[in-house]
């Protein structure tokens, strides 16, 4: 199980606060209406949502720290 | 591909070519036998750049580090990204490169990081097509290096040991195996890392990334170890090294990757000496 539409909608979680909470709230809609089959809504609505909130934290840092470094360093070093 | 005939054969120690570290590596090559320099960084360097890293891989052996194809997915990788990769290789005259099996993007978002994909048939299928791909535009294959994650990866079928096993011995390629990586991972979910490594295809394995992490808190009191490259390796990490010493015979790579709250010099100095002994202690116990 995995697929185009399954890594999108992961992609979304990880980079969309809203999305992310939405998700958490209401976690079978929010993956039916993504369009994810049966089986991929059944996993996601067991899935490791600690993780998730703790995954898309910590990549949103890296975004963050990615862009500050990016105005320290001089352009050539980019 | 350049420079691979030049390949020696016994282990090697060193370190990622930062900015930030770029004079004190020059300044103590006697020490260092190996660079890792981030391919992503130089992608659409100027040729002046490139001139200049190939100066410095005619000094010191460079290898290239991607991080944003996204070889674990279920999408292929657009051919201009590898042709990227190929042109950089053949400009700079590095010996190898590798690449991470995660996935870093979908539907046009980019995620701006390493995200573990659902271990599943559909993964490894796509990874490697996506390898073999990478293999033909390339013209080489790229090492592959496990992710750590926080998140057990949502809609998975299979375990990590066996997901890795199944991607690497399916594509033919080498495995890039990052200790600290798996290490957080068997602590964050519960495994142990020494069976975790001995389940690994550990024939594999050329290439070692050894970095550091700290733990970080999350809801309802988790914790979880994050791989930051941040911190010093930590001993367990140089455990798992001396234990790959014993199980794997052939010449590794070894390399300790940091990305800031630099130390001196001397310390990721001293941090690969601790590598060099683990690995030595390792080989002298399966003697």
């Amino acid at each position: 199980m995995s697929s185009p539409a399954l890594e999108e909608f992961l992609a979304r979680l990880y980079t969309d606060e809203a999305a992310l909470a939405e998700f958490l709230r209401m976690p079978s809609k929010t993956a039916r209406t993504a369009g994810l089959n049966d089986v991929e809504v059944s996993s996601l609505v067991g899935a490791d949502h600690i993780g998730l909130v703790m995954a898309a934290a910590s990549f949103r840092a890296k975004r963050e720290r990615r862009k500050s470094r990016r105005r320290l360093l001089p352009w050539r070093m980019r | 591909m350049a420079g691979a005939a030049a390949v020696e054969h016994r282990d090697r120690f060193g370190l990622g070519w930062r900015p930030e570290l770029a004079a004190a590596i020059l300044a103590h090559l006697d020490r260092i036998d190996l660079i890792e320099v981030i391919a992503d960084d130089y992608f659409d360097a100027p040729r002046r750049d490139l001139r200049a890293l190939r100066t410095l891989a005619a000094q010191v052996s460079m290898v290239l580090h991607g991080v944003s194809l996204g070889l674990a997915s279920t999408v292929s990788v657009a051919p201009g990204r590898l042709d990227r990769v190929a042109r950089l290789l053949e400009a700079t005259g590095a010996e190898s490169w590798s690449e991470h099996l995660a996935f870093v993007r979908g539907g046009g978002i980019e995620i701006g990081h390493l995200a573990a994909p659902p271990r599943s048939e559909a993964s490894i299928e796509g990874a490697c097509r996506n390898l073999d791909r990478a293999a033909r535009i390339v013209g080489c294959a790229p090492l592959v290096e496990n992710i750590a994650t926080l998140v057990a990866p949502p809609a998975s079928q299979l375990d990590e040991a066996e997901w890795i096993e199944r991607i690497v011995c399916g594509a033919g390629v080498g495995l890039l195996l990052d200790l600290h990586n798996l290490y957080a991972n068997a602590v964050n979910f519960g495994d142990d890392p020494h069976t975790f490594l001995r389940r690994l295809p550990l024939e594999r394995v050329t290439a070692v990334h050894l970095s550091g992490g700290r733990w970080i808190d999350g809801p309802y009191g988790a914790r979880r170890l994050l791989d930051d490259h941040l911190h010093d390796v930590p001993p367990e990490v140089f455990a798992l090294l001396r234990e790959l010493g014993r199980l794997a015979p052939q010449p590794l790579t070894v390399i300790i990757e940091r990305d800031g709250r630099f130390p001196p010099i001397a310390r990721l100095l001293e941090q690969l000496d601790i590598a060099r002994a683990a690995l030595a202690a390792g080989r002298e116990a399966a003697a």
